[in-house]
């Protein structure tokens, strides 16, 4: 009984262990809240730091920007932030917050936006 | 005769000191009480954990304060206190305070906290909100005010682009994050470096993300903040 017990416990433990301590978002509520502040509620760019940006933010609704950048840029620029693929250093890098798989979300999500 | 001497002033040097200490504790101990029934939990978080979610986040009507004792200067949360002020150019959560336009946002109506003090009640509040602390955060890392100002500038607006989301002057920077050109007034260089190294640490949803730093440039703009005043 007290062998069973003590294996319950311990897939218990490891659950926990495994379980991430970062609660994976919607890509749309990562969006929102991390990305509206420069490229704005439309996704035009046009969000509340985009005038302090020397570079403009881009603008995720154009099909014509959007189909420069492949999947992996995309990624990669989320993940590792804009001077990882040689864009604005005010891109930052969100991999504290965002996990792999939200990141993957969230490149789904931009080709909705970009309709492209 | 001499050893008397020695004997009285440091009877009346420890009594000056026991009173200094009850003081302060009683002061701690009424601060706490106007905290609760000015009911600043209503809008504060006044202990930890911080906010898990994004749900959670949006609920967040005023900045969390469980280790506030860690994150700001006394002097100027006394100050403060008595006549707060808007740091937070678009509001807690920028995300509730925007007006969504078609092409650009703009920010809405922000006020700043609607509670403020006496002069008396601030310093009680004061001392107990400076016994909240970061249990994990190291003291007496920043402990020298050298550090080139020409390499700072460089790191924050350029290589990191700070001023993006932050004001470092009055009339430029972003504005969905705190107001830095006041920083040094406001916040211990100590906490600074401690958040900057981690600051999904303090609170995991926030919206700034983790640099990947050396200590040699974290330290750099703690200092660079603590300059700004």
């Amino acid at each position: 009984m007290k062998k069973v017990s003590l294996i319950v416990l311990s897939i218990m433990f490891l659950g926990l262990m495994i379980t991430p301590l970062a609660i994976a978002e919607k890509a749309e509520d990562n969006y929102k809240l991390y990305c509206f502040q420069c490229h704005g509620s439309k996704g035009s760019g046009g969000g509340i730091n985009a005038a302090a940006l020397s570079t403009a933010p881009r603008d995720h609704t154009s099909a014509t920007e959007m189909k420069k950048l492949s999947d992996k840029d995309i990624f990669t620029a989320i993940k590792e932030g804009g001077a990882a693929v040689s864009k604005s250093t005010f891109m930052p890098p969100w991999k504290s917050i965002l996990t792999d798989d939200e990141i993957k979300d969230m490149v789904k999500h931009l080709h909705k936006l970009c309709n492209c | 005769m001499k050893s008397l001497k020695i004997l009285i002033s440091l009877i009346v040097f420890a009594l000056f000191l026991s009173v200094g200490i009850s003081n302060s504790i009683a002061d701690e101990k009424d601060g706490k009480a106007i905290v609760d029934s000015k009911k600043c939990g209503s809008c504060h978080k006044m202990q930890g954990p911080p906010d898990k979610t994004i749900a959670d986040v949006l609920k967040r009507k005023a900045p969390d304060l469980f280790y506030a004792g860690s994150k700001f200067k006394t002097e100027w949360l006394e100050k403060f206190l008595q006549k707060p002020t808007i740091i937070r150019p678009a509001g807690t959560v920028y995300l509730n305070n925007i007006k969504m336009g078609d092409k650009k946002d703009e920010i809405g109506d922000v006020k700043p906290c609607a509670s403020n003090v006496s002069a008396k009640e601030a310093h009680e509040v004061t001392e107990y909100l400076m016994t909240l602390k970061e249990p994990t955060m190291k003291t007496g890392v920043i402990v020298d005010e050298s550090f080139s100002k020409a390499k700072a500038k460089v790191l924050f607006g350029q290589k990191e682009g700070c001023s993006g989301c932050h004001r470092d002057k009055a009339d430029s920077g972003g504005t969905s994050c705190p107001t830095l050109y006041n920083a040094g007034e406001r916040l211990n260089p100590d906490w600074v470096f401690d958040f900057l190294k981690n600051p999904q640490k303090y609170d995991p949803k926030i919206w700034m993300p983790r640099r990947e730093l050396s200590d040699e440039d974290f330290m750099l703009l703690a200092k660079f903040l603590a300059s700004l005043k």
